[in-house]
């Protein structure tokens, strides 16, 4: 049943879900009303949301919200689950490779505090363990991996370390030191070659030192050897091939997705929809195949919807790019509140974006992908992919949203704003956003506004 | 031309042997002085490394990768054209022969940088010599830390650090009787914040450990001779890679190995962690080092490179007399 577009509340979600089965809606064995979440897991946070209306909304939120039962289903049939850390793309593209293996990020935990607002007290257990408020987050993984609520408990840990956040390195230290064992990899920090000296590109307009990749290919071959340990098989190359190609299927539809979601003259799906999907692609919320057909349906709603200029959210919007993934994803919603729209973001995977190179040997094309992480290099390479996606998406101005403790947000959202507005004249804004940011409305919504105005006044010059 | 370097896990002898005189930058005697404007989540030494290198615009100054706020302070300097900077990769694993090789690279890397500023490429000879020498410097300093106190001991360590000397305190102090032995574990302490060694040893402590990322534990084990006169650089990079033992190391086992030994052998009865205001790295280790080890723990703020406030005297002395 096509309906004109826009935002629900969980209630009207109750309300359209019916109405959907009564005119047949068919649904994949994850399928059901969103409502389910609040009662069976305690996702108190989506009756604060609002959602799109679209079926295929309703899928990826289904897909997003039923992965810890999803890894438990795995792991009932006999199959090996790997918990890949801080990387954000690539050793997942290994591990599917591999029959048998299913890999998430058990980083994912930080949304965790939100989705159940803070009822899950993790936030404060990780405080138990050491990890108090002036860490991100992501501390919640700590007791999540005590409590084993939230994901099971992974055959294999793999974290990169090296040039990643901090916070992370400092928490997944922790969790090893409590008897979770972790295999480290090598992520040097990634910088430009000198003159002279052999380097080759990356994807991302980037390019970095050969020497560079070398050791990021030698690390991952390492990681390789541990993952076919334990699949019990050996990662031959035709197989990774194969797994990076299916990747790239992710990689394209969420390219066409971004590239219509984010050009149109109106956002034919939410902020919050689209922050979603972006996710999928750093590990495909366990289920790679499912990952496809999900992105699928959410690009032929949005390409439908730019056909018949039917908008979530008008043109009259104010268009922004948005840094750095929310810790509420209600912010997301709020931005769209408040008269803006998403029209372009770096989450901080914009690796996992890129399509990885399948004209190469697949090693060192994982390898020139990862070193291609907008994290691991120079804020100023970071900030020039930003400027570069300002201008092709049309940005009127920049959101930098603060992760609360993290170590990377100390100094990089001065750096980034300084060169947009350097390079673009773009206002821009530094905002921190914390798990439930309910009691920071009124600065949030005065903050975000004053932007927004800030841009509508530059478009009457 | 003085290089400074933000990590005395930066081979000094490789840029010696260059021709120029290496620096540590936390030993100087202006590093961190003043009040430093802190944006909320900064680290206060990445800072203060990156005023200092703002302020030092004659020499070269060479940061680390070893934490995520130190590399954005040299994003912030390097974004300035002209400045004399390198950014060094200090591998944080250290089990497999691909950070062993990055190691290595960048010292040769860090090589070319120092010919770009004017350098000569070093002979084995002056290369080895220099390594001996250092080496010997070292081990004289490790064989004067009984007799002195632990501001005296620390202050001939940044002594070294400063310009390679070693010089005993005069006069030199003999450990207080009956002192409840300590161990400072942490980030770097800074010339500025020697006063804090003062205060744990006023409150009735003595420091038998200087663990602090500048103190006993910036002084690698000596090299002997035959292990380095034929292939001096190898060598060099080898035994600098093989012996750190920091914090941000992934595992971080060989800093708990090295902390092991010596807390039982100096019988130490309580560590006091030495961590920088926005230092993720060690606040993450207080708990970690509690079980470890089955201390107490007393977690002190370097509160922006000031290290003599009256509310962390008193919270050393409540410590020291908690361990009586």
């Amino acid at each position: 049943m096509n309906a004109v577009p826009r935002k629900l509340s969980l209630t009207d979600w109750d309300e359209r879900y019916v109405q959907l089965r009564h005119t047949g809606l068919r649904e994949p064995p994850y399928g059901g009303p969103l409502r389910r979440h609040v009662a069976q897991e305690r996702d108190y946070r989506l009756e604060k949301l609002r959602f799109d209306n679209s079926p295929a909304a309703l899928r990826l939120w289904n897909f997003l919200l039923t992965e810890n039962e999803r890894l438990h289903q795995a792991r009932a049939r006999g199959e090996k689950i790997v918990g890949s850390m801080k990387d954000l793309g690539t050793v997942p593209v290994m591990a599917y490779a591999l029959p048998g293996l299913r890999a998430f990020y058990p980083d994912g935990a930080w949304w965790t505090p939100c989705l159940m607002e803070c009822s899950d007290r993790l936030l404060q257990q990780a405080e138990g363990l050491g990890i108090d408020a002036s860490f991100c987050p992501v501390r919640a993984m700590l007791p999540a991996f005590l409590n084993g609520e939230h994901f099971p408990r992974p055959d294999l840990l793999i974290c990169s370390t090296g040039a990643v956040c901090d916070d992370f390195s400092a928490i997944a230290q922790r969790l090893e030191r409590m008897g979770f064992p972790v295999e480290w990899w090598e992520m040097p920090r990634r910088r430009r070659p000198d003159p002279g000296e052999a380097s080759c590109a990356l994807p991302g307009n980037l390019n970095a030192p050969q020497l560079q990749v070398d050791c990021v290919r030698e690390e991952l071959r390492r990681v390789g050897q541990s993952l076919s340990s334990l699949a019990g098989r050996p990662l031959e190359e035709a197989m990774l091939a194969d797994g990076i190609r299916r990747a790239n299927e992710v990689r394209r539809r969420l390219q066409a997705l971004r590239t219509v979601a984010y050009s149109a003259p109106g956002a034919p799906l939410p902020a919050l929809e689209m922050l979603v999907a972006e996710m999928l692609a750093i590990h495909f919320c366990s289920d790679r195949e499912e990952t496809i057909a999900v992105l699928g349906e959410l690009l032929a709603v949005a390409q439908a919807r730019v056909r018949q200029s039917q908008f979530v959210i008008g043109g009259d919007a104010v268009r922004i790019f948005w840094v750095n993934p929310v810790a509420d994803l209600r912010a997301m919603n709020l931005l769209e509140d408040w008269g803006g729209r998403v029209c372009g973001s770096d989450y901080m995977f914009a690796h996992a974006l890129d399509l990885i190179p399948e004209d190469l040997p697949p090693l060192e094309a994982l390898a020139r992908t990862a070193l291609a992480d907008p994290m691991v290099g120079s804020t100023a390479d970071r900030a020039a992919r930003i400027v570069a996606d300002c201008r092709e998406f049309g940005a009127e101005a920049v959101a930098v949203s603060r992760i609360p403790g993290a170590s990377h947000c100390a100094r990089e959202g001065e750096i980034i704003r300084e060169i947009v507005q350097k390079a673009l004249g773009l206002p821009t804004i530094e905002l921190e956003i914390p798990p439930i940011c309910d009691a920071m409305l009124p600065t949030l919504g005065s903050r975000l506004q004053a932007l927004m105005e800030t841009a509508r006044a530059r478009r009457k010059k | 031309m003085n290089v400074y370097y933000s990590s005395p896990w930066i081979p000094a002898e490789w840029i010696q042997a260059h021709g120029f005189e290496p620096r540590g930058a936390w030993a100087a005697e202006d590093f961190g002085r003043g009040a430093l404007p802190l944006a909320a989540g900064v680290c206060a030494f990445s800072e203060a490394v990156l005023r200092f290198a703002e302020t030092h615009s004659e020499a070269a100054m060479i940061f680390t990768t070893t934490c995520d706020q130190l590399r954005r302070s040299f994003d912030v300097f390097a974004a300035t054209p002209g400045r004399r900077a390198f950014l060094f990769n200090i591998p944080a694993t250290w089990q497999s022969t691909a950070a062993d090789r990055m190691f290595q690279s960048e010292l040769e890397r860090l090589g070319r940088f120092l010919e770009e500023l004017g350098g000569h490429s070093p002979s084995t000879t002056d290369l080895a010599n220099i390594i001996e020498h250092r080496g010997r410097v070292r081990q004289d300093l490790l064989e004067l830390a009984p007799r002195c106190s632990a501001r005296q001991f620390a202050e001939a360590i940044a002594r070294f650090h400063e310009n390679g000397s070693c010089a005993a305190p005069d006069p030199v102090l003999p450990p207080a009787a009956g002192a409840i032995p300590l161990a400072l574990v942490g980030g770097p302490l800074t010339v500025a914040q020697g006063d804090v060694l003062d205060l744990i040893e006023a409150a009735g402590a003595r420091v038998v450990l200087n663990a602090t990322e500048t103190g006993e534990r910036s002084l690698l084990p000596v090299l002997a001779p035959g292990d380095f006169r034929d292939h001096p650089f190898a060598a060099l990079a080898r035994h600098c890679f093989e012996n750190i033992a920091d914090v941000f190391q992934r595992p971080n086992t060989r800093l708990y190995s090295w902390l092991k030994d010596r807390l039982a052998a100096r019988r130490a009865r309580g560590i006091v962690l030495w961590v920088h205001t926005g230092c993720d790295l060690w606040r993450a280790e207080a708990q970690s080092l509690r079980e470890t080890f089955q201390l107490p723990v007393l977690v002190l703020e370097a509160d922006e490179m000031s290290g003599g406030s009256r509310r962390e005297a008193d919270r050393i002395q409540a410590f020291v007399e908690t361990r009586r």
